[in-house]
């Protein structure tokens, strides 16, 4: 954490949150754990940015929500992907890809002469 | 989403607490965490909050994620239930076809008729007239001495009122008549108004094509234009736009078609087509001739704060001025003002405001009756009700659904009765009840669908609710145990409530019989006032004699002596007569009368009496006896001495105990007349109303250009009708010929208008009758239903079916009586 995490890009959480659900349902802290390992913590993901986006999320029916055991039987919220929400897995992952690649083209790209 | 809600519920997590426990479950677990990575716990619960950031923040942003989400799943959850219970209804509905029945059939009579009644009284009375500044507009009208009001004024009296009144801002005149129309097709009769230039400005008429009529078409020898009416135009002139310019004959004057009045466009008098008064030299203020000879409709516009006893006053001043100055014409004659909205409506509001009171009666009855209906199924259903309750509907959960289904019902109920209200008034426009004014204002009206509607849901929604909210309060188990004795609950309290409402509308139903059967007894009261000639064996047409070929009395009686003789040649035919008016045809004209060398008669005696014109056969073809004296004959021809016949009426008013034959009279000519005989009463209006003073004079002496030919045959009269136009068409095919009907058809229609009245309360009393008796039936039918268990076991007991019977029969008389008592 010592160079300051860049922000996170508006609509990148929430791809981020859908892939990790994609593996099977898990609850809020497991979501944040798969994100700061993936990401090697290099963005800063805060849990008052993630639990929004959650919720926002469940709102719009992309994920569902349920009462369940933790791995250490503890009540917690498991959030799983709903059909919607896996087809939008589909579609964001495959626009970042080229929205990427397009920025990574220009950036290598030689001037206009 | 569906799983999460039963799931939320099951365990009652409030959005709050749910918040709460996801984020606390998230701290400790980060916790565990940095303490598995071996931070002291202390530290790592600091580390861990530090971490989460603004926690409360947080929390706050996702309470109202939350609360969102839930509302949209309210509403969803809502209009899920809806459609469940929607889908319950019908199938109820389906379910109890006899109960859903006899309640839509109920809610749609009741509806139906309110809104058809309420139409008809609100296009007619309520709605303002279709004129602009409706309510400042009055018809001026003369006051005779005695008190009568007379429509119409003379044009000089016209000229001099519109020339001195102070009370009133614009005075116009109408001048509506029968003309002939030819140069469109078939020669014909229309309804013409001769207006004054300002009355089209005045009312607010509207011109659809081409121009209104300018002020200098008023002049003499400027007045050949000619508005078509609307209806005349589509009519005649197929609506062809091109109709401008073109021209029609009348009377021998060539009119250029100037314009087309607007769709909707009245004057207060009928008309189809408008023509400028031609202000000849008898529209003179300062000239005593021609002041009375009434002709002219007059409307005025008041000015805006003048009230109805300051016109009155101006319009007397003005009276007594001309009294002065024309005590020849004018002598004890002033005006008066009316409303013009009451000249138009006329005497049609008390029997209007009495159906409406019917109609009330019906509806109230229908409320009554569908209240029942509802009452009865909710006790019936007391069961299930229970039973629903018991697997863990709520309370509102239940009330929602009931009211659902008596929403369902009042809708559709509402919406079959708006169905049968949109026909029945067609019905009633189509049916034209006699004189009806305004018609063709009646409409559905919006007001009206909002109302009857708003009633119908009103009346399911209450007393759907009542069965709803009884079941409700009970105890759930009381609800079960009673379920499993009998068919229903409700109890006594219940019953009697019943029995109440249906005692109600027993006796509401009872009063609109008393009502109709009363409005019978004296409509059969009235057919059967003898009108004083024989209706039947006789046709009658109306002919107008107008054009170039009859422009002086000796050529229109010379026409109308031939038509008589070729007539009555025809086989069958056993008199023909002419005359200017019908029996039950109206007074026709009305003139001063004295008896010559008789004392002057107090000033309060109307001193006016009806005038005539019979041929010799007229009272032979309408059938009317001759008491005493003579009748006229063809020796009574223009130049020889006056001669006239009285009426009964006359005789009895002016020569009481005397003998009138060879009596000489005077009547709007200083030149007597000589009394040669006296002729029964012959009903000149309605059934309803006495004949009046009435005189005849021969038609040679009192020649028309209006004729009505009366024909009586010994065989079957409207036999006759073609041949009687067949012999006026060879005489002159240029005659506008109206069809022939027969002389019973003047006795139907004059009391066309008590008849409609009549038909239409017996109607509603019928409806509600029945109605009522179905309320009975549910109750009886109910009550029997209920004891059904007793009624096996008692027979079962011995109790023969006649036991069975008299009691439930006791019941219905325990019924019978309370209506008898209220």
């Amino acid at each position: 954490m010592n160079p300051p995490a860049p922000e996170i890009l508006r609509g990148t959480l929430d791809l981020l949150i859908l892939k990790a659900l994609s593996w099977g349902p898990s609850h809020g802290y497991a979501v944040a754990r798969w994100i700061e390992h993936a990401t090697n913590d290099a963005l800063a993901v805060g849990e008052g940015t993630l639990y929004p986006a959650l919720h926002r999320l469940e709102e719009r029916g992309w994920i569902t929500a349920s009462w369940g055991a933790s791995e250490n039987n503890r009540q917690a919220k498991f959030y799983a992907l709903t059909r919607k929400g896996r087809t939008q897995l589909r579609a964001q992952t495959a626009s970042w890809h080229r929205y990427a690649a397009a920025v990574f083209a220009a950036l290598d790209a030689p001037a206009l002469d | 989403m569906a799983r999460w809600t039963r799931f939320r519920k099951m365990f009652g997590l409030e959005p709050k607490g749910d918040v709460d426990a996801e984020i606390d479950f998230h701290v400790e677990m980060r916790i565990r965490e940095l303490i598995e990575d071996g931070e002291p716990p202390e530290r790592a619960r600091l580390l861990a909050l530090r971490r989460f950031g603004d926690l409360d923040r947080t929390r706050q942003e996702l309470i109202v994620i939350n609360e969102r989400r839930r509302r949209h799943m309210d509403r969803a959850e809502f209009l899920t239930e809806l459609k469940q219970d929607l889908g319950y209804a019908i199938r109820m509905m389906r379910r109890t076809p006899g109960f859903t029945a006899a309640a839509l059939l109920t809610l749609a009579l009741g509806v139906g008729a309110n809104s058809a009644i309420f139409s008809v009284v609100n296009g007619v009375l309520l709605q303002s007239l279709p004129f602009k500044d409706a309510e400042r507009l009055h018809l001026v009208q003369m006051l005779y001495p005695d008190g009568t009001r007379y429509t119409s004024l003379s044009a000089p009296d016209f000229m001099s009122v519109r020339a001195d009144a102070r009370v009133f801002e614009q005075i116009e005149a109408i001048d509506q008549r029968n003309v002939t129309m030819l140069g469109a097709g078939e020669p014909r009769e229309i309804d013409a108004a001769f207006v004054s230039g300002g009355l089209f400005d005045m009312l607010g008429f509207k011109i659809a094509t081409g121009r209104g009529f300018r002020p200098e078409e008023n002049k003499p020898g400027q007045s050949q234009v000619v508005i078509l009416g609307h209806g005349l135009w589509q009519r005649v002139f197929g609506g062809d736009p091109g109709v401008l310019g073109k021209s029609i004959t009348s009377a021998g004057i060539t009119y250029t078609i100037v314009g087309v009045a607007a769709p909707g466009a009245a004057l207060p008098e009928a008309a189809e087509a408008y023509f400028p008064i031609e202000f000849g030299p008898i529209y003179d203020a300062t000239t005593a001739q021609g002041r009375r000879g009434e002709f002219l409709t007059v409307v005025a516009r008041a000015k805006a704060d003048a009230n109805e006893s300051a016109l009155d006053g101006d319009l007397k001043r003005l009276g007594t001025q001309l009294q002065s100055a024309f005590p020849e014409s004018n002598d004890g004659l002033t005006f008066t003002s009316k409303p013009l909205r009451e000249f138009m409506i006329g005497d049609v509001r008390r029997p209007l405001y009495v159906l409406f009171g019917a109609v009330g009666f019906v509806l109230l009855v229908a409320c009554v009756n569908v209240a029942n209906l509802l009452l009865a199924r909710g006790s019936a259903r007391h069961g299930e009700l229970s039973v629903r309750a018991a697997v863990g509907a709520g309370r509102g959960r239940l009330i929602r659904q009931l009211i659902t289904e008596s929403m369902l019902l009042g809708l559709i109920g509402g919406a079959l009765g708006l169905g049968i209200a949109y026909w029945s008034t067609q019905a009633l426009i189509a049916a034209r009840p006699a004189d009806l004014p305004r018609i063709d204002d009646i409409r559905l009206s919006s007001t009206v669908v909002i109302f009857t509607l708003g009633l119908s849901l009103l009346t399911s929604l209450i007393f759907g609710l009542v069965p709803a909210l009884q079941v409700t309060n009970q105890h759930l188990l009381l609800g079960l145990q009673e379920s499993g004795r009998s068919s229903g609950g409700g109890g006594r309290k219940m019953h009697r409530l019943r029995s109440t409402l249906v005692v109600a509308e027993m006796a509401l139903a009872v009063i609109l019989l008393t009502g109709a059967g009363l409005l019978i007894r004296s409509f059969i009261a009235l057919t059967q006032v003898d009108p004083g000639f024989q209706p039947g064996g006789a046709i009658t047409l109306r002919v107008t004699l107008q054009g170039a070929e009859y422009a002086n009395g000796d050529q229109i009686r010379n026409r109308v002596d031939q038509l008589i003789t070729r007539v009555r040649e025809l086989p069958q035919v056993t008199a023909v007569g002419v005359g200017s008016i019908l029996p039950l045809g109206g007074l026709g004209a009305l003139n001063d009368f004295a008896v010559e060398g008789a004392p002057p008669p107090p000033p309060e005696v109307n001193q006016e009496i009806a005038v005539a014109g019979a041929s010799p056969d007229y009272f032979k073809a309408i059938g009317a006896p001759l008491l005493r004296g003579r009748m006229f004959s063809d020796l009574d021809q223009p130049k020889s001495p006056p001669v006239v016949l009285l009426n009964e009426a006359a005789a009895k008013k002016w020569f009481p105990n005397q003998d009138p034959i060879g009596r000489k009279v005077l009547s709007s000519s200083p030149i007597p007349k000589e009394v040669v005989g006296i002729v029964g009463d012959v009903l000149q209006r309605t059934p309803g109303e006495p004949a009046v003073a009435q005189m005849f004079a021969p038609y040679a002496q009192r020649t028309g250009r209006t004729i009505r030919l009366i024909v009586r045959t010994n065989g079957d009269p409207m036999a006759m009708a073609s041949a009687v136009r067949e012999q006026v068409r060879a005489l002159d095919p240029n005659l506008p010929l109206a069809e022939a009907t027969p002389l019973a058809d003047v006795v139907s229609r004059s009391v066309a208008r008590p008849r409609f009245y009549t038909s239409l309360l017996t109607l509603f009393a019928a409806v509600a009758l029945i109605l009522s008796a179905t309320g009975i039936f549910g109750v009886m039918s109910y009550s029997v239903a209920q004891q059904s268990k007793e009624i096996g076991i008692r027979m079962a007991l011995g109790a023969r079916a006649a036991d069975v019977l008299r009691s439930v029969l006791g019941r219905a008389v325990g019924l019978a009586d309370q209506i008898n008592r209220s």
